[in-house]
């Protein structure tokens, strides 16, 4: 027992191997000017510019690069709650509703591939730079996984369980909210998952061409104006490490919270 | 029991109609209310005038197809270019246990990075164009097909991997007859998540490092005259590419391998 934890621990250490390397010689080459740090700035100058960015330069009391985090991440909880909100409910009309399913099916199915961003044109035009623009395009892109799923997980609900719950003499509310959701959850949550990606991607992406002077997108795209590498670099793993935490943290522990402790994982997602 | 053709046939059309159905009512609708002026022209085009501005992109010069080409082309240059690598890699990993251990981690790392967010970068690198457009597609399609296939490499039943060794079959035959063969849902699961990848990353990648051509281009260059018809237009284009190249092609390629060698269920 102790000696596999400890075997585990030592594995988790692996990647540090290629990375570290990895970086060291990027520095190496970079110090004796193989790689042009114009183009390629080196680790310990992206580490230093986001140290920049987050100690040094403020505006007010508070640091630049928290300004950005900040503005991305308003505009991803108000871009998801009123996605969510809309897809869950319109996939439970659609998923107990056979005409309704069957009206906004295939509206769905073609609207689904089209990315975000295409949309972000347009509502430029409509609404301008800025806040609006970029939270509609985020809430329209994570809105499409969310219903699909919802919709998908409600539908899914095995006949039997519906028929024994009417035999019980359940009135339709108590079978939505006790029943068909649970049942669903699951689904729930993977649609959650996508829309969150998707959502995040799109809004990121948005950023760059509709920004307000703020957000981590129009970080990244302003410092290629300025031809500043190191900011990208550091935007990027900065991209990298909120969606991991998003993910792997909040959602993790949403379903840690509800389908593990509930038993439902039906489905091997 | 297989059913008579006549029926067959009966249930295409009605799945057709029943397909077709919604947008008669939405697109109608829409016309009616643009042309009683609810709706004003110059913020939401009507359907009709949308449909006269993709035939005016094609009909004297055909603008639209020349963008067509170009996006397509470095779709499937950046797309394929990323399968097979994502593929080889994926596989490489699944085999040999210590180079999943070291690797795995820093692709879900990279996975969890927005693609677009990659271009600024290759601006500076590459500049405007097709290599930044190419090399993001690439990008956006190589790490879910990793991912797919490790996962699918690494679910293969070990007592099938043990029962191949017993009858002498040695490491490449164990891969290309066992490994791959087993792991292809699942790979074919990520094509389908990259395809997803790689179309939002041709739109968006097109908005921001297009030179002249390419659909992307087409709808962001087409907000600065503020022709919103030709916007729409695009939209429509970009739907039902990204509608074919979900349904048809990958369905097409899930129907001829998956299900025909019985993988998975028929749908």
């Amino acid at each position: 027992m102790n000696l596999e934890n400890k075997q585990q621990k030592i594995s988790t250490l692996y990647p540090l191997i290629p990375v570290s390397l990895f970086l060291l010689f990027w520095e190496f080459f970079a110090k004796i000017g193989v790689i042009n740090q114009a183009l390629l700035s080196c680790p310990s100058q992206i580490l230093s510019e986001m140290w920049n960015l987050l100690i040094a330069k403020k505006i007010g009391d508070c640091p630049i690069l928290l300004l950005h985090i900040y503005s991305s991440l308003y505009r991803l909880v108000i871009a998801f709650s009123v996605s969510t909100i809309l897809a869950v409910s319109l996939g439970i009309l659609m998923g107990t509703n056979k005409y309704i399913y069957r009206f906004f099916d295939p509206i769905i199915t073609l609207l689904m591939p089209i990315p975000g961003i295409a949309w972000a044109p347009i509502l430029m035009l409509w609404l301008g730079f800025g806040d609006p623009t970029i939270i509609t395009v985020g809430a329209i892109a994570a809105f499409f996984p969310i219903v699909h799923n919802t919709c998908y997980g409600v539908r899914s609900i095995e006949k039997e369980i519906v028929w024994s719950a009417e035999l019980l003499g359940v009135n339709k509310p108590t079978l939505l909210f006790k029943v068909c959701l649970p049942w669903a959850t699951p689904y729930l949550l993977t649609g959650f998952k996508l829309g969150l990606a998707r959502g995040w991607r799109t809004l990121i992406a948005v950023e760059m061409i509709a920004a307000s002077l703020w957000g981590l997108g129009f970080m990244i795209f302003d410092a290629r104006d300025y031809l500043r590498p190191s900011i990208i670099y550091g935007g990027i793993i900065i991209l990298a490490l909120i969606y991991l935490l998003l993910e792997k943290g909040l959602l993790r522990w949403i379903e840690k919270k509800t389908i593990e402790k509930w038993g439902i994982l039906h489905e091997k997602t | 029991m297989r059913k008579p053709k006549h029926e067959f046939f009966n249930k295409k059309i009605k799945d057709t109609t029943q397909f077709i159905f919604p947008f008669t009512v939405v697109i109608s609708t829409w016309q009616l209310l643009t042309q009683c002026g609810i709706i004003s022209e110059n913020l939401i085009p009507s359907p009709l005038s949308i449909l006269y501005t993709i035939f005016s992109l094609l009909s004297p010069k055909p603008l639209l197809l020349i963008h067509l080409w170009k996006s397509v082309y470095r779709l499937t240059l950046g797309y394929s270019l990323g399968v097979t690598l994502g593929i080889l890699i994926g596989v490489a990993m699944g085999i040999n246990k210590s180079l999943e251990k070291t690797f795995s981690p820093i692709i879900s790392f990279f996975i969890s990075i927005p693609t677009i967010a990659w271009v600024p970068l290759f601006l500076i690198l590459l500049g405007l164009g097709d290599e930044t457009i190419i090399t993001a597609i690439f990008l956006g399609s190589f790490f879910p097909v990793i991912y797919n296939t490790l996962n699918g490499v690494k679910s293969v039943k070990k007592e099938l991997v043990w029962a191949s060794e017993i009858m002498g079959a040695n490491q490449t035959t164990i891969t290309f007859k066992v490994l791959i063969p087993g792991s292809l849902t699942s790979i074919i699961a990520g094509l389908r998540l990259a395809t997803g990848y790689a179309w939002r990353a041709l739109v968006g990648a097109e908005m921001l490092a297009a030179a002249k051509w390419g659909i992307g281009y087409m709808i962001y260059a087409a907000k600065a005259f503020y022709e919103i018809k030709v916007m729409f237009a695009g939209l429509v284009i970009i739907a039902i590419g990204g509608l074919l190249l979900d349904h048809l092609l990958m369905g097409y390629l899930e129907k001829e391998t998956i299900e025909k060698w019985g993988l998975v269920a028929k749908r």
